[in-house]
């Protein structure tokens, strides 16, 4: 990919500056530590004898908060343009989605349908997340999966994971 | 001769046939995940970590720790064969030991690599041994005050070493705090951060975390990049012994790597990779012929894989003795020590001697099994190169999602665990490393039980952390390594460390 594409890709400078590493990082952490100060804003802070459930988390929020203050205005301050994000980043979508997909269906169907075919889901929605995987190599890889997990962790392990589906 | 007995007793424990299966098991996987690009010893650790609640503490415990000194074989023969580092601490290897294959001395590099790596281990063995005992006892005349010390320095530690922007590692440290916290307060019995989820109350388990961050992260970032060409040596391996002057010039570069890979790995975030980078400079700056480096100089072999080796051995020392890790890997060990309830610091080695020494006897025999795994059968290992990474992502992928299912039997955690694979995913996009953040959420609630114990030792005056000696020298020692990072001229040496 070249530069000048790159370049292209978030023509207005405010986006440009919010596409840099630093600016989204700090954007981040802060954001994080507005959200852990705003859910601990009942728990009880106590004194430093006697610390309460809320003492520790709100100091590291306030702490999180003033790192994450720093990062940002690093990465406002530098050069113009630094290693910014590219079209490339934003564009692995799919693997993020199909990957994440994959694991949320197998955690909700393992319990109901059981491994056998939750392992099928998992492949199947999984196998969309790679480029050049032909179906008769899922397939393949499924079916090899089955056996080795059904092997190593009901055959081997013993452990309590339903098999089949309960009806 | 007390460390004799200690030795013995740790040999009586490793040498039981589940002992030596599970050390066996450990190098082998080890070695597999090592010689794969695209899966490293941390991920599968993390995978591994809640089938170890269904064995004996000791052979877990055993299995893991060759899971991550034979990940620094296999990685070498990745590096020497194919030009890409298996892992990450072997990237230096493949300057030039790619290029000694490339001269059709393949087997020769291979050879001096796992000969390095096992003397190295050998020593690095010997020095837990030899140091685990006394810095036990100091750990265990440290009251509250001296250990919430030593935990700042050892964060502090581990980010100043490790690569990339401090600040940013510093708020990954208490993003992983953060996540410590979550779930009961043992002190209050509130609950915290748990978005009313009745799994978290329980708080985050260290095995959903980093499945999610390191395993699915790690799938999610191969697969956003262009498959690698994969340009295999095609030549069969003939040779394995290296020759006379190979001897004679790895000699002295391994004695070296040793030594300097024994004292980095002990630091906090020091360890494999470290040592190796160090060692190649140490090697290319110290060489009588420099120009040979990068055209298959030997001692660039020889040097980087003794170090990796042993500084991943010596980097269980301060786990093992003071329970504070120094890197990813060791946070996982506390880990796999905590799901079986035992309470990782000094006193593990009076209160379960055959665990303790067990182990330290386990690395011995699993690096002699190394040697034997890695050089008559490296056909074998070549093989499996050959499986490209778009099979190999779905495996992965499947161990993860059963793995974390089986750590509590619940499905909220592998929901939990899909979304820390997507923040996984994005603190590597941000350039935010997440291993600091795993130290953090370990020694995040073990810094708060200390903090809470000083303050109550103190009546609440937070001076008595500057007003203990030891525990001021800790704390002055943290601060002195934030100061040198931030000094210019000691940035940019930093960062041409790095480059190197």
């Amino acid at each position: 990919m070249s530069v000048g594409g790159e370049q292209n890709d978030f023509p207005h400078p405010f986006w440009r500056m919010l596409a840099r590493r630093d600016v989204l990082a700090g954007l981040l952490f802060i954001g994080v530590a507005v959200l852990g100060l705003w859910l601990s804003r009942d728990y009880p802070i106590g004194t430093a004898l006697r610390m309460g459930t809320g003492y520790v988390p709100r100091l590291l929020c306030w702490l999180l908060l003033g790192l994450g203050a720093v990062v940002l205005v690093q990465g406002l301050r530098e050069a113009q343009d630094a290693r910014p994000l590219s079209s490339s980043d934003v564009s692995a979508l799919r693997p993020v989605i199909f990957v994440t997909a994959s694991l949320v269906i197998f955690g909700l169907s393992i319990e109901r349908l059981g491994l056998i075919i939750s392992i099928l889901l998992l492949i199947g929605v999984g196998a969309v997340a790679a480029r050049g995987l032909r179906p008769f190599e899922t397939i393949a890889a499924a079916v090899v999966l089955i056996i080795l997990s059904w092997g190593i962790f009901i055959l081997g392990l013993g452990l309590t994971i339903p098999v089949w589906p309960e009806w | 001769m007390e460390l004799l007995h200690n030795l013995a007793v740790g040999f009586g424990v490793a040498l039981t046939p589940a002992n030596l299966l599970f050390a066996l098991g450990g190098a082998l996987i080890g070695t597999l995940i090592g010689v794969l690009p695209g899966i490293g010893p941390i991920a599968t650790i993390a995978m591994l970590l809640p089938l170890t609640f269904h064995l004996e503490p000791t052979s877990g415990l055993i299995m893991l720790a060759g899971i991550f000194y034979g990940a620094q074989y296999g990685g070498s023969t990745t590096a020497i064969l194919v030009n890409l580092p298996g892992e990450t601490s072997s990237v230096v290897t493949c300057i030039d030991g790619h290029q000694m294959a490339r001269q059709g001395r393949a087997g020769a590099a291979l050879a001096v690599a796992a000969l390095a790596s096992f003397f190295a281990g050998c020593v690095a063995t010997m020095l837990i041994a030899t140091f685990a005992p006394p810095l036990t006892k100091v750990g265990q005349s440290f009251g509250a005050p001296e250990y919430f010390s030593l935990m700042v320095l050892g964060l502090i530690a581990a980010v100043v070493l490790a690569h990339g922007s401090v600040i940013k590692a510093i708020a990954m440290i208490v993003l992983g705090l953060l996540l410590g916290l979550v779930g009961t307060d043992g002190n209050t019995g509130g609950t915290r951060f748990t978005f009313g989820i009745i799994e978290l109350t329980d708080g985050i388990d260290i095995a959903t975390l980093a499945i999610g961050i390191f395993g699915l992260g790690e799938i999610i970032t191969n697969l956003t990049q262009p498959p690698e060409t994969r340009a295999l040596i095609a030549k069969k391996i003939t040779r394995l012994w290296p020759t006379r002057e190979d001897f004679h010039r790895a000699w002295p570069a391994v004695l070296r790597g040793t030594a300097l890979g024994s004292v980095l790995g002990v630091l906090p975030g020091g360890g494999a990779t470290l040592s190796a980078f160090a060692a190649y400079a140490l090697e290319k700056r110290s060489s009588k012929h420099p120009a040979q480096f990068g055209r298959g100089a030997v001692e660039g072999v020889a040097g980087p894989e003794s170090a990796n080796n042993a500084g991943a051995q010596t980097s269980f020392i301060p786990m093992l003795t003071l329970g504070i890790p120094g890197n990813a890997v060791m946070a996982l060990m506390i880990g796999a020590l905590t799901i079986h309830g035992i309470q990782p610091g000094p006193q593990i080695m009076s209160e379960r001697p055959g665990m303790f020494w067990g182990m330290i006897a386990s690395m011995w025999i699993g690096n002699l099994m190394l040697v034997i795994i890695n050089l008559p059968l490296i056909g074998m290992w070549v093989q499996l190169l050959k499986v490209p990474y778009r099979f190999l992502y779905l495996a992965i992928l499947l161990f993860c999602g059963i793995g974390v299912y089986t750590v509590s039997n619940s499905a909220a955690a592998v929901l939990l665990a899909a979304f820390f694979g997507v923040l996984g995913y994005v603190f590597t996009r941000l350039e935010c490393e997440p291993a600091p953040m795993i130290l953090g959420f370990v020694l995040g609630p073990l810094m708060e039980e200390n903090l809470r114990r000083a303050m109550r030792i103190s009546s609440g005056d937070p001076a008595i952390f500057v007003e203990r000696p030891i525990s001021l020298g800790l704390l002055i020692a943290a601060l002195a390594l934030c100061v040198l990072v931030a000094l210019p001229a000691i940035r940019s040496k930093r960062e041409e460390a790095f480059q190197e």
